[in-house]
């Protein structure tokens, strides 16, 4: 029993609300990513979880208990921050067990954790360096190490990877999910702004704007079944094209071949639903960059009315900016209201 | 060479940056400067250091730095007959216990402003740096009564108290500035490691201030252990508790200055000062360099 659940969270700091009232539910062993633009309120969400920010009203609870009154060290969460917080003056060993140590726990009992937690994130060479003689792949591990050797009920991440370059991202965002699965009782919670990281580990996300949960799902429910347009634009890359409809008209004239478009003020369609046609199809334009992926090409072209879309194509398709193009919606299209809400009937297969 | 140098300005029109000196001359030249400076700076210690080996009389007889004939009685006269070796250890009693008192008291002091947000901190910082600006001669007498109304106008434990207030609001400001540049993630790792905060300032915080930490006891070693004013006044109807700069004050007698002695006693006071800078120097510029930058 180490799941979490918020409970109508909120926080204030004096007449600012920075969490507008959170329900959460995070299931024991769930992985759980919030993640949402900078400044809307993952980091607060986390650290009142953790218990390093009073919570303003409402409940927050771990394993069936109601935290909020209580000390960090007695809520069974484990933190790691963004920029490691390492004792600088501690060897890598003393850095994991400093906690265990100041809390009267015997010294081999401190010695056998912190070994066993050099084992798992592969850091015994380094046990006696100090931090700044570690790279910083090194230094988040140890941070990481630090937490699984209080054995935590939950671990909690505020964007760990973010000091790391493109390339050790990557491969520590592996080395988490990995970590995941060795600890498979325990429960993470993770905060990102980055939606491929989200999309990536998460078995639940949720995406935060503004203080407020704007949907919770799986990663491929957030993807495909977005509840409106803050989400459908967020996850995902690139960024779904929208367009705003005027009777089920786009602001050429022409009608797009969506059932149900005629009640819905904007029409979403990721890169890879619109395909492109010789003649016909449903939108037309002039390309202005094209971006060679590798194992795709993303063109962004310009439409008739102005505005600039995004379409993908093979690997290996020849385009050059200046050149027309045209594309019939070939794939899940969305469709919202005018308070950019989903509206679920469009969200069927075109055949076309 | 020189044809080389000829034909150049021949058809070049010369430079006048390279014309001058070479970066190397000029290296040489700046060096030469500073090391007369310098040694106009050290003449006064190398000086005395050297009257301090000669009899009273040959001071004044224009000998040269080099001792004549090199002697240690000025050394054991003054240690035994002129009591420096008490005031010595009066001296190390003050210095060792004020710095010890000021060294924690700046720091807890330091981290409280730094870190913590406490009501009225402005008004109170300000009222901090206000006092700087009164000079010791308009306080010591107030000061004096205040030890004596404690009992302490008598006693070392009084000149080690009073010396303590020196310059502990710059050591408080060193120290409040350096905590308060600390990321606060290092105390909130260790208080989700469940540390208390007792132990977070003991374990995390204090280790960390390390550069800080000895330059204040470096300055305050060189303030007390140099301190005139202060312990002039509380030792004045009491001989036996002098420090050395009081003693070494009083070798001036009525009609004879025992300059031998004196320069003797100055020697024995300076030598444990010299000592610990240079054992503490590397540190000690370490620490000023990091609050400056800070
Ligand atoms: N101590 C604070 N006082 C006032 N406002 C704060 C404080 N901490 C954070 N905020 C505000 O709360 C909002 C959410 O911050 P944060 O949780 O750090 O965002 P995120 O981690 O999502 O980037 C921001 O608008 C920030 O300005
Ligand atoms: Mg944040």
């Amino acid at each position: 029993m180490s799941g979490v659940i918020l409970n109508n969270v909120k926080k204030r700091y004096g007449a600012v609300e920075v969490i507008k009232g959170v329900d959460i539910e995070i299931g024991e062993g769930e992985f759980c990513v919030f993640v949402g633009p900078s400044g809307c309120g993952k980091s607060t969400l986390l650290r009142m979880i953790a218990g390093l920010e009073e919570i303003s009203s409402g409940d927050v609870q771990i394993g069936g208990r109601r935290v909020n009154d209580l000390d960090p060290k007695d809520r069974g969460a484990a933190m790691v921050f963004q920029t490691y917080a390492l004792y600088p003056h501690m060897d890598v060993a003393r850095n994991m067990g400093f906690g265990l140590s100041m809390n009267g726990w015997p010294r081999d009992e401190v010695d056998r954790r912190v070994n066993e937690a050099a084992r798992i994130l592969q850091l015994e060479p380094y046990l006696d360096r100090k931090p700044r003689q570690l790279s910083g792949g090194q230094r988040q591990r140890v941070a990481i190490g630090r937490a699984i050797v209080r054995d935590p009920e939950v671990f909690l991440f505020d964007e760990p990877l973010s000091n790391l370059d493109a390339e050790l991202r990557v491969a520590t965002r592996l080395e988490i999910a990995k970590l995941h699965g060795t600890l498979e009782n325990s429960t993470m919670i993770y905060v990102t702004h980055d939606q491929v990281e989200a999309m990536t580990l998460a078995d639940k996300i949720v995406v935060l704007r503004d203080g407020r949960v704007e949907q919770v799902g799986a990663p491929m429910d957030l993807y495909e079944t977005p509840d409106n347009l803050f989400v459908a634009g967020f996850i995902g890359s690139p960024k779904m094209n929208f367009m705003a409809l005027d009777n089920g008209r786009l602001p050429d004239g022409t009608a797009p071949a969506v059932p149900g478009a005629a009640g819905a003020a904007t029409l979403g369609v990721r890169s890879d639903a619109l395909r492109p046609v010789e003649s016909g199809g449903d939108v037309a334009g002039e390309i202005t960059v094209v971006e060679q992926l590798g194992d795709a090409v993303f063109a962004h072209f310009r439409t008739g009315w102005g505005q600039e879309m995004v379409a993908r194509f093979e690997p290996g398709t020849r385009l050059r900016a200046g050149e027309s193009v045209r594309f019939a919606l070939a794939g899940r299209t969305h469709l919202f209201d005018a308070e950019g809400r989903a509206l679920r009937a469009a969200a069927e297969r075109l055949t076309a | 060479m020189a044809d080389a140098a000829l034909s150049r300005t021949s058809f070049a029109p010369p430079r006048r940056r390279e014309a001058w000196l070479s970066p190397r001359a000029r290296r040489t030249l700046v060096s030469i400067v500073l090391a007369a400076i310098c040694a106009v700076w050290v003449y006064p210690i190398v000086w005395m250091i050297s009257a301090s080996f000669k009899t009273n009389g040959e001071i004044f007889a224009d000998s040269g730095l080099i001792p004549d004939a090199p002697t240690f009685d000025n050394y054991t006269r003054a240690w035994r007959e002129a009591n420096i070796g008490q005031y010595f250890f009066n001296t190390l009693f003050v210095t060792v216990g004020s710095v010890i008192i000021t060294t924690i008291a700046a720091a807890l002091m330091g981290y409280v402003l730094g870190r913590r947000p406490i009501p009225g901190k402005t008004a109170l910082m300000g009222l901090m740096v206000f006092t700087l600006f009164i000079p010791q001669g308009f306080t010591i007498i107030p000061v004096f009564e205040l030890l004596t109304s404690v009992g302490l106008g008598q006693s070392l434990w009084g000149v080690m108290l009073a010396t303590c207030g020196h310059s502990i609001v710059i050591f408080t400001f060193l120290f409040a500035g350096y905590f308060g540049q600390m990321p606060k993630e290092l105390e909130e790792a260790s208080r989700m490691d469940g540390v208390g905060p007792l132990k977070t300032f003991w374990y995390v915080m204090l280790p960390l201030s390390k550069p800080i930490i000895v330059t204040v006891i470096v300055m305050q070693t060189l303030q007390a252990w140099n301190d005139f004013l202060l312990p002039l006044v509380v030792t004045l109807a009491n001989p036996d508790l002098r420090t050395l700069s009081v003693g070494v004050y009083s070798f001036r007698g009525e009609h004879f200055i025992d300059w031998g002695g004196m320069t003797a006693a100055s020697a024995i006071t300076i030598i444990p000062i010299i000592l610990l800078f240079l054992f503490l120097q590397r540190y000690f510029i370490d620490g000023l360099a990091g609050a400056v930058k800070g």
